[in-house]
């Protein structure tokens, strides 16, 4: 039968306790299993943020946020701004973006882009970069240049009324004359753009804009000349900072030179405080499981004390005993394993989310704040998720039986002799 | 004594004496007791509450270790065994029967019995025909996937007698074995342990007259001392040469 089946069927001896003790573990295990996916999250975040911006330097006008319609916000960088960046060396490229505000009901506003069709889409609010994907239509052609079209993102559509299969016949009418405590009007007349795509980019932020011809946003809103952010791709990120001082001298005069640096630097940071909040609430998990081991171990043993002494009084050793109770914690806390791992395919990416609100949102900075609504958690059982599952288990058992099972190994058989 | 006594030896007990704290004073439960016990043959270990006898009890079994002297068992100084040796003892030379009978009570009544042999590295199929013919031998073969639960105290003190003779000990320690049974179970335990120690020796502990009057050797002990000396109550008949 061996100590280890004995262990093994010992846990059924009290099915009550065995329910509660496997919850009592089971939620600090889909707690840290929740704080994994967060920091697992973060790290994904991270790595799309530092991929598109490591060697893209950002100018905009000097002192100014560029938006062509935002309250003392408005300088714009000079046309020529393009020409002079473009004859520098080691530039690759150079896409000019002009930015508007429109004002909605609650998130407040929504960012309108014009850009070359060509031109990487960049999400405003995140780092000045991002990863939108189109999930409906199409993306822009070189025939769309100058044409009202634009491509939607899923929050600012769902606003507007407008569902994926509306996309190619449904249209979005552009009112310049709108205005928000933060936005002026511009007298200007309403444009119609036909809606051709739909993207999402797993921000609730990044979601919220309008995409369309850098020509068609010229027009909608009367800007002949000026650019309101100018991305600059350099060919090598070891080049980033000799282009930098380059733009510096040509354009410092009238721009703001953003260096990735900086932008990376930043989101490392804050990746780096999501890392530390994460692993400390894993360790509290941690923690708790130990403690919950701790005190059923010490309840176990001390019921058990007599029939302790009887095992050793007929023979057994110090090892099989302690072999039959880290059995018994072991299983109690793969158990508990794996009803958190239930607990969190089952709603693990709605309570994260929420979790990550309350626990890490308040440390971020403002404006990653959105990111708690739409952190893209995965709740799907990889092979490392299981694997961290077992060896949190085994650890926690380990660690959290020893004080119980150094009392049972002491126990001497004369335990048995006591009669209740 | 003569020289078939002396190689007939179980249990010797040399100068034996147990003392325990109590506040500030020290209280003798057992003091400088000679004793030895011959193979084979039922001894009644008899007193008042309190006079020592399970302390005795416990220093043989080698569960508790006496202030001074020595206590040797099987040829063995068992107050100088390491915790391995001691184990190993447990395992080969001492099988114990408890007044709560102290049976596993998850486990069948055959699996009881089969524990010592398995701790014991008897392998899986000999421990199993052993536990049960043992089991049947004491009119148990139809209990045999019965837990402790379902099983009456007398039948539960036949458990634990097969499981401490499993391991075929030559000494089994029975302490007030029927101090938890009726009359009846009572009489079933005292006539099995008679049995049994027909091919061991056994020694109980006792407050039964009735079962001290069925063993071979009655040792009368008081305020932790032997009555009438080490050979007290030798019943000569049970080791003629």
């Amino acid at each position: 039968m061996g100590m280890i089946i004995l262990g093994l069927r010992n846990l059924l001896r009290n099915k009550v306790r065995l329910v509660l003790v496997a919850i009592l573990i089971g939620v600090p295990f889909f707690l840290l299993l929740a704080m994994y996916s967060i920091g697992d999250a973060m790290q994904r975040q991270t790595t799309v943020l530092n991929e598109n911006v490591n060697t893209v330097l950002q100018l905009r006008g000097r002192g100014s946020m560029g938006h062509v319609n935002m309250v003392g916000q408005d300088r714009l960088l000079p046309q020529d701004t393009l020409e002079k960046v473009r004859g520098i060396e080691h530039v690759r490229q150079a896409e000019p973006y002009l930015l508007a505000m429109a004002p909605i009901t609650p998130p407040n506003f929504v960012m309108h882009v014009g850009l070359a069709p060509g031109a990487v889409k960049r999400l405003e609010s995140h780092g000045e970069a991002g990863n939108p994907r189109i999930i409906a239509g199409r993306d822009f052609m070189p025939e769309d240049a100058g044409q009202d079209v634009a491509i939607i993102g899923q929050g600012y559509a769902e606003w507007a009324g407008i569902r994926p299969e509306d996309v190619g016949k449904a249209t979005l009418t552009i009112d310049p004359t709108r205005t928000h405590p933060a936005i002026f009007g511009m007298d200007r007349p309403t444009r119609e753009l036909r809606i051709i795509g739909m993207y999402a980019s797993g921000y609730i932020f990044g979601d919220l804009q309008l995409f369309m011809p850098v020509e068609t946003f010229r027009s909608i809103y009367g800007i002949d000349q000026g650019i309101s952010w100018l991305f600059v791709n350099v060919d090598n990120v070891e080049n980033v900072p000799v282009v930098a001082q380059r733009l510096q001298e040509a354009v410092g005069d009238v721009a703001d030179i953003l260096v990735p640096e900086s932008a990376a630097v930043f989101t490392a940071t804050t990746s780096q405080r999501v890392t530390q909040l994460t692993s400390v609430g894993g360790i509290l998990a941690v923690a708790l499981m130990v403690i919950v081991v701790f005190f059923v171990l010490l309840m176990i043993v001390r019921e058990r004390a007599r029939e302790i002494g009887t095992l050793k009084a007929i023979g057994a050793s110090n090892g099989g005993v302690t072999t039959q109770f880290l059995t018994e914690a072991v299983a109690l806390t793969l158990l508990g394993g794996a009803l958190g791992l239930l607990l969190f395919r089952g709603i693990g990416e709605i309570v994260t989310g929420r979790l990550f609100a309350l626990s890490i949102g308040p440390f971020l900075p403002s404006h990653y704040r959105p990111l708690f609504e739409s952190l893209a958690i995965n709740s799907n059982l990889s092979a490392s998720t299981l694997a961290l599952v077992i060896a949190v288990a085994v650890l926690a058992a380990v660690i959290g039986s020893a004080y119980g099972v150094w009392q049972a190994v002491k126990l001497s058989p004369l335990e048995a002799m006591k009669h209740e | 004594m003569n020289k078939l006594l002396i190689d007939n030896l179980v249990v010797e007990l040399r100068s034996v004496s147990k003392s325990y704290r109590k506040g500030s004073e020290t209280v003798d439960a057992v003091a400088g007791i000679e004793l030895t016990i011959q193979e084979r043959g039922m001894v009644a270990i008899v007193g008042p509450s309190g006079s020592g006898k399970s302390t005795l009890l416990h220093m043989i079994g080698a569960m508790d270790r006496p202030t001074r002297g020595e206590v040797l068992v099987a040829g063995q100084a068992v107050n100088r065994l390491s915790s391995g040796e001691l184990t190993r003892f447990r395992r080969q030379t001492v099988g114990f029967v408890f007044q709560t009978f102290n049976l596993i009570p998850n486990l069948t009544a055959l699996e009881n019995v089969a524990l010592p042999m398995e701790f014991n590295g008897v392998s899986a199929s000999e421990r199993s025909v052993r536990a049960k013919t043992l089991l049947e031998r004491f009119q148990l073969g139809h209990r045999l996937k019965h837990r402790p639960r379902e099983l009456s105290g007398g039948e539960m003190q036949r458990v634990a007698i097969a499981r401490a003779v499993a391991n075929q000990p030559r000494l089994v320690l029975a302490d007030e074995p029927t101090g938890n049974l009726d009359s009846r179970s009572g009489q079933i335990i005292y006539e099995l342990l008679q049995e049994v120690s027909r091919e061991r020796t056994v020694i109980v502990v006792t407050h039964s007259e009735e079962l001290a009057r069925l063993a071979d050797r009655v040792i009368h002990i008081r305020d932790g001392h032997l009555v009438d000396g080490p050979n007290s109550g030798h019943k000569v008949v049970s080791v003629t040469p």
